[in-house]
């Protein structure tokens, strides 16, 4: 399986791809959305899951999701938004664009495994 | 605008030790501890780094985070997982820019909705909080030290519109 990271701080992105490649992903990244699309428009495989901050230059997390919802193409991939952007209504937003789910910064390796778990893209009860 | 509720000392505490748990010592080694004396503040001088987060909508400010150049490279070292000498300047940079984003989002969340949240500005080395936004009160700070140096985490509420740009 392949996922994408989506995320402007290096940091942030390192952390993921540690999470993600632990639980067998192979993963690639991208600075913000527009970066992820480029990567994607040539993508083979496309990955399965895309994680994604919110909060980025050039485009951000939610226009990202609205935009891979937008593609048939893209209509496989698992999208979770990972983001510090903790307001209900946010969450809801993101939800209602195409998100299938959301985890608020700051977050344990666990948490994140747990999600996937949720989605069937991780081990029920492994642990990052 | 003033608000009657918002982040308190106690709120900023809870969520660093979430983010230090989280990121920065997820072993329990070496915890945030709130031991600094408020009266030994950061002062701008040249080992300081800042990294802020501006708010802005129906509350304006800014959360801003500043410690020593020695505490922002065991930042960067343990978040990205590279020895403390390896650290560099965008190493720092990506650090602590990112700790004001995740602090800063969570700040967010006791503030009144809706609101909006920038991308952190990240200074090395330059000057205080207090003379980079002159058109602030300041909310509420955690004091704080990690590896026996001092890291402030401040919320700085806007008093004119003007004032809420991030310098």
């Amino acid at each position: 399986m392949h996922a994408i990271v989506i995320d402007d701080s290096r940091a942030m992105r390192l952390i993921l791809r540690r999470i993600a490649t632990q639980i067998g992903f192979e993963v690639l990244e991208a600075e913000h959305g527009q970066e992820a699309l480029d990567i994607l428009a040539t993508a083979d495989p496309i990955p399965t899951l895309a994680l994604i901050d919110w909060n980025m230059p050039v485009m951000n997390g939610l226009e990202f999701v609205v935009a891979v919802r937008a593609d048939p193409r893209l209509r496989g991939m698992t999208l979770m938004m990972v983001t510090t952007e903790s307001e209900q209504s946010n969450i809801v937003r993101a939800l209602a664009a195409g998100a299938h789910e959301y985890v608020v910064k700051p977050f344990t390796p666990d948490a994140i495994v747990e999600k996937l778990a949720l989605l069937g893209l991780a081990p029920s009860g492994a642990s990052a | 605008m003033s608000i009657s509720t918002g982040p308190t000392s106690e709120d900023l505490r809870v969520i660093a030790e979430e983010v230090w748990a989280s990121y920065l010592d997820p072993e329990g080694i070496r915890p945030l501890l709130l031991d600094y004396s408020p009266d030994e503040k950061l002062d701008g001088s040249d080992g300081e780094v800042s990294a802020a987060v501006s708010v802005t909508g129906a509350w304006r400010g800014h959360v801003v985070v500043a410690c020593t150049s020695a505490a922002s490279k065991h930042a960067a070292a343990a978040l990205l997982g590279i020895g403390l000498d390896d650290v560099g300047g965008d190493d720092v940079a990506d650090a602590l820019g990112e700790l004001a984003n995740v602090i800063g989002g969570n700040v967010k969340s006791l503030l009144p909705e809706p609101s909006a949240l920038s991308l952190p500005h990240v200074v090395i080395a330059g000057p205080s909080s207090g003379s980079r936004w002159p058109a602030v009160t300041e909310l509420c700070r955690l004091s704080a030290t990690w590896y026996d140096e001092p890291i402030v985490v401040s919320v700085l509420e806007s008093t004119s519109r003007e004032g809420a740009s991030a310098a």
